[in-house]
């Protein structure tokens, strides 16, 4: 079975890196492959591991919508230090050993949006529900964690995944790639986890204008309040719903960026503007 | 001034260098009254001390020499000391091979009680930071052990019971050292026929208030040895900030030791950031912990309830560092937390192949203890008519556990050059004659051996960082080099051949 | 018949045999410059690193030598209490030692330099063993000022003689005066320089001149013995040495690590002697 689940993650790639990937599965494990350490492990030696880093880094470069690679990217990317550093960093923290223990996860069935719809504003719960709305998502689009041996790692990452929301909500950044690209530099930062950090290279798919914005303003942003603020996967999200953001933001040592979709659509303001003013003088031009 | 005393007849025939040394002593001097002279007075009766005089009298070439011990405490409680099967000690050392050798050469290994005894034939040592890396020490045949694990005051107990059992010495103990200093200036009259010229011999007066004098007086007496303050000699060394926790463990009954199982016993020692952490197997289902922590960690571990600190320990052998770190900042309930850790990350299968040691199920009740940790070489062991052993000569990190095994060597090597010196009618107290060859035998090896230690300390007292890698890969490389390389040096210095 | 280097030697020995020193008319062994320089070296006996330091060091290896002596008798003498005379003790360092030994009755030492004397029996002042009575005696007489013993309880186990023999001008007279006071089947044992190029080099050149480690004017090479020239002194006398009771051994000074008993040296550098006499005599 965990061949097989293999062979469908693998049946989405192009397919030469299909057939490496196949090829190396065949040579190197497929005898000898250890059973799975919880539901839905797939362990992969380190030449498998690192066909699949380098074909999903480079597939989802092309393709950034591809959630399913970059989750894969982040897996495999993780070991062997990071996500034992993160999953150390919980350790070292009260809150972060009680989320170890009770291992809560954020779904729709545990995150009731009529519930947070109710809450007050400005509550952690409604600003998360909120963005939810805004940016058009659920908390079930996330995908679950397959390449990571250790199983209490696994959690931390999927952890991790389920958190992302979260963190829009914090910050504030949209989900469209400029605040996913400043989101995921913050991340970087904080968590430093490599895909987070290998993302930023999605700045060559954004446009000029996008991308002087983030170099200027939202990367710094991103990098200073992600070393001084406190580590952000140590909270514990479910029983933080009800408390003040700006109070939890404080706590935390974060500032939010400026609001990108305000900025975006300011910016885009100013252009029609010009234009108009442009074609006005030109149409006078010619007279 | 002594020298300018002496009149002008007498000047030429002290020599420079008597002059000079008699110039540097203390300027106190005893009264005339003549104090009994023994040829070696030792003060100290603790293991160093004991062995010494035992080797002195146990050899037929110096049984005839007159001998002193001074102790502070009482020596009956020595002899008596008695506690049942199923209680230990938490003062126990390993003894190396040649330790044992020394021990049973001069007579004392049959007064040891055996049974409480335990060899042991392997030490895996690990890395607490890369888990992966382990060292293992194996005997080659199951006889000789690696080393024996005992009591330390089973083994004062029997070189008591030795020394008693030969020629009787001087004990004077429940005595302690009032004062030292030198025999009174040489006669500036003409001396009488009976006159004696104790200048260069060291007094000691007693807390009974009786003096007596000595042909060659040793220092046994602790890292604060009034005799090596006496003679001047100078300390290196610093405090290590850490301290030395001792326990008497149990195991579950099931996991007993026993000498001839057929895997051997196993003794373990894990290297942790704060210090590392060593669990030497006892007879039966005991072990004696030394766990070199901080001085707060220390101070939190003896405030534990005994289930919680059980917990701390099997923490230390099974958890990472970071579990470990966070289990030293809680007041208490050690235990949940450790049950949980252990549940997400269970060490069973390790346990089973020996690499890790079984879980402790509790320990001995006011069995645990610290100690201060300190490094301390003196500048020389020796100097006119006085001799160092043991801690007053060297104090080292217990966790290479060669600090008794020290102790009993300088004893050996002291009784060596005694024996040499008299048997070729040297002075014993004489440097050039006797004390020369003591020092030159043990002063280097010591020296060697407490730079080794002290610099395995600071290795792995590094937590993180490129160092714990160049560390792993170390350790490893030592381990596949075997018998060949620094394993094979390691466990021939253990063991003393 | 080729002259050998080595028959010029045993000449010399013969020669000695007459005082060569037409002027001198006296029959002791003393040498007033021998004992004027010692006299000077005194007050720098006892100082383990002084003038006197090689001295000190090789004591050790006297009592290995007496010991080989004693051991090859094939009738050890009962367990008895030894008693030793130190001819030419000097500042005592042998006669202290042999005098501390367990198996030690009684030792006589004796010297004709009296600076050398008083610092002996003040050294030894300072040993409550050596001043047990009759333990440790020094006399400031030269051999032959001695009493002859009368019997054999008057004589002595051991007579030795250490670095002693370099300094006479007629050694084969001297040895004869110290062969009364030897008991049958007692020793004499002495300790010299052999009187060779290397020799003169180690001892003259290196020890006097370079590294000073041995005071200028201590050694007259003319005046060295080789071992095999006393050897074949001892086996020309009758009652000497029978039965292997003739033993000699070299040592080479190392520096740094001492004296050192080495094999076939005697030959070229330092070496003990010990000749035994003969227990029918």
């Amino acid at each position: 079975m965990a061949h097989t689940l293999a062979s469908t993650r693998l049946f989405n790639l192009p397919a030469s890196f299909r057939f490496t990937c196949v090829n190396l599965a065949r040579t190197f494990s497929v005898l000898n492959r250890p059973p799975p350490h919880y539901a839905g492990h797939v362990p992969l030696n380190v030449f498998e591991r690192g066909a699949v880093a380098a074909g999903s880094a480079i597939m989802s470069l092309l393709n950034p919508r591809r959630g399913d690679l970059i989750a894969a990217l982040g897996e495999t990317t993780a070991t062997p230090y990071f996500i034992y550093r993160l999953r150390d960093v919980m350790l070292s923290s009260p809150t972060g050993r009680r989320i170890l223990r009770d291992r809560p996860r954020i779904t729709s069935q545990t995150m009731s949006v009529t519930k947070l719809r109710a809450m007050a504003e400005n509550t952690v719960g409604r600003a998360y529900v909120d963005w939810l709305d805004r940016e058009g998502v659920s908390p079930d689009t996330r995908d679950s964690v397959k390449y990571i041996d250790d199983e209490e790692c696994a959690y931390v990452m999927q952890r991790y995944r389920e958190s992302h929301d979260f963190y829009h909500a914090l910050t504030g950044l949209p989900v469209f790639v400029e605040g996913e690209v400043a989101l995921k530099a913050f991340e970087f930062a904080n968590t430093l986890l490599p895909m987070t950090g290998l993302s930023i290279f999605a700045v060559t798919r954004m446009k000029p204008a996008e991308r002087s914005r983030f170099w200027r303003t939202y990367l710094p942003w991103a990098l200073s309040n992600g070393l001084k603020s406190k580590e952000v996967i140590n909270v514990y999200w479910e029983e933080q719903l009800e408390r003040d953001i700006d109070d939890l933001r404080a706590e935390l040592g974060l500032e939010r960026p400026p609001d990108l979709r305000e900025r975006r659509k300011a910016m885009k303001e100013q252009r029609k503007a010009a234009k108009e003013k442009r074609e006005k003088m030109g149409g006078l031009m010619a007279d | 001034m002594v020298f300018g005393n002496a009149p002008r007849a007498l000047r030429p025939y002290i020599c420079s260098s008597c002059a000079k040394s008699l110039k540097l002593r203390s300027r106190k001097f005893a009264t005339a009254a003549s104090p009994d002279i023994y040829d070696v007075a030792c003060v100290g009766g603790g293991p160093a001390g004991l062995s010494l005089l035992t080797a002195l009298r146990s050899s037929k070439a110096t049984s005839h020499l007159r001998l002193a011990l001074i102790e502070s405490q009482d020596l009956d409680r020595v002899r008596k000391w008695n506690l049942p099967p199923d209680q230990y000690s938490n003062r126990a050392s390993s003894l190396t091979p040649s330790s044992q050798a020394f021990l049973s050469q001069i007579g004392a290994w049959p007064h040891i009680d055996t049974s409480r005894v335990q060899p042991y034939h392997h030490m895996r040592v690990w890395d607490g930071l890369s888990s992966t890396a382990r060292i293992t020490f194996d005997s080659p045949t199951p006889e000789p052990a690696i080393a024996h694990m005992i009591e330390n005051q089973n083994l004062t107990r029997a070189l008591l019971a030795r020394l008693d059992s030969l020629e009787p010495i001087s004990l004077l103990d429940k005595t302690s050292v009032r004062e030292i200093h030198l025999g009174p200036p040489p006669s500036p009259l003409t001396p009488e026929p009976t006159y004696l010229n104790l200048s260069s011999y060291p007094h000691v007066t007693l807390s009974s208030n009786q003096t007596i004098a000595a042909r060659l007086l040793i220092g046994a007496d602790g890292p604060n040895s009034a005799v090596r303050t006496f003679a001047g000699i100078e300390t290196r060394g610093y405090d290590y900030n850490r301290d030395g926790v001792v326990a008497t463990l149990k195991l579950p009954s099931s996991f007993a030791h026993h000498p001839s199982s057929p895997r051997g016993v196993t003794a373990y020692q894990r290297f942790l950031p704060s210090g590392p952490i060593a669990l030497l197997a006892l007879p039966g289902p005991y072990a004696s912990l030394v766990w070199t922590t901080t001085p707060s960690q220390s101070a939190l571990l003896k405030t534990l309830s005994p289930e919680d600190f059980t917990a701390m320990v099997n923490a230390a052998f099974r958890l990472s560092a970071v579990d470990l770190n966070y289990m030293f900042t809680l007041p208490s309930n050690q235990l949940s937390e450790f049950q949980w850790r252990d549940s997400v990350h269970p060490s069973t299968a390790s346990e089973a192949k020996g690499e890790i040691p079984h879980l402790i199920s509790s320990v001995q009740q006011g069995s645990i203890a610290s100690f201060p940790l300190r490094l301390r070489h003196a500048s020389s062991y020796t100097t006119s008519r006085i001799a160092l052993i043991g801690d007053a000569a060297h104090t080292i990190h217990p966790l290479a556990g060669q600090g008794l095994n020290m102790g009993l060597s300088d004893s050996k090597a002291l009784a060596e050059a005694i024996e040499y010196a008299v048997c070729h009618g040297a002075d014993i107290g004489d440097e050039m004659g006797c004390l020369d060859r003591y020092k030159g035998e043990v002063w280097w090896g010591n020296q060697r051996l407490l730079g080794a230690v002290d610099k395995l300390h600071w290795l792995y007292s590094v937590g993180s960082g490129p160092v714990v890698g160049v560390r792993k890969w170390g350790l490893r490389a030592v381990d596949v080099m075997g018998d060949l390389g620094v394993k094979g040096w390691l466990m021939r210095q253990a063991g003393g051949l | 018949m080729a002259i050998r280097l080595r028959n010029f030697r045993n000449l010399s020995l013969l020669l000695r045999q007459h005082p060569y020193r037409t002027h001198s008319s006296s029959t002791s062994s003393v040498n007033p410059t021998e004992v004027s320089h010692f006299e000077k070296l005194a007050s720098s006996w006892w100082d383990p690193h002084g003038s006197s330091s090689l001295l000190h060091q090789m004591n050790p290896l006297r009592h290995d030598f007496i010991s080989l002596c004693l051991d090859s008798q094939p009738d050890p003498p009962p367990a008895r209490e030894r008693k030793f005379l130190d001819v030419g003790c000097g500042g005592g360092i042998f006669a202290e030692s042999a005098a501390r030994l367990k198996e030690t009755e009684r030792v006589l030492a004796v010297d004709p330099s009296s600076g050398v004397i008083a610092v002996a029996k003040e050294h030894a002042k300072r040993d409550p063993l050596l001043s047990k009575p009759g333990r440790l005696e020094y006399q400031n007489k030269s051999i032959e000022d001695l009493a002859i013993p009368r019997s054999p309880d008057e004589q002595f186990d051991i007579v030795t003689l250490f670095e002693v023999i370099e300094h006479i001008d007629q050694p084969a007279s001297f040895l004869k005066s110290c062969f009364p006071f030897v008991r049958p089947g007692g020793w004499l044992i002495i300790s010299t320089i052999a009187r060779t190029w290397t020799s003169w080099l180690t001892t003259k050149v290196v020890a006097e001149e370079v590294v000073r480690m041995v005071p200028r004017g201590t050694h007259d090479w003319d005046k060295y013995i080789n071992e095999q020239e006393l050897r074949s002194f001892f086996r020309a006398q009758e009652g000497w040495g029978r039965d292997g009771g003739l033993k000699s051994q070299g040592c080479i000074y190392v520096p740094g690590l001492g004296w050192k008993m080495v094999k076939e040296s005697e030959r070229w550098g330092n070496y003990f002697i010990g000749v035994r006499k003969d227990l029918d005599r």
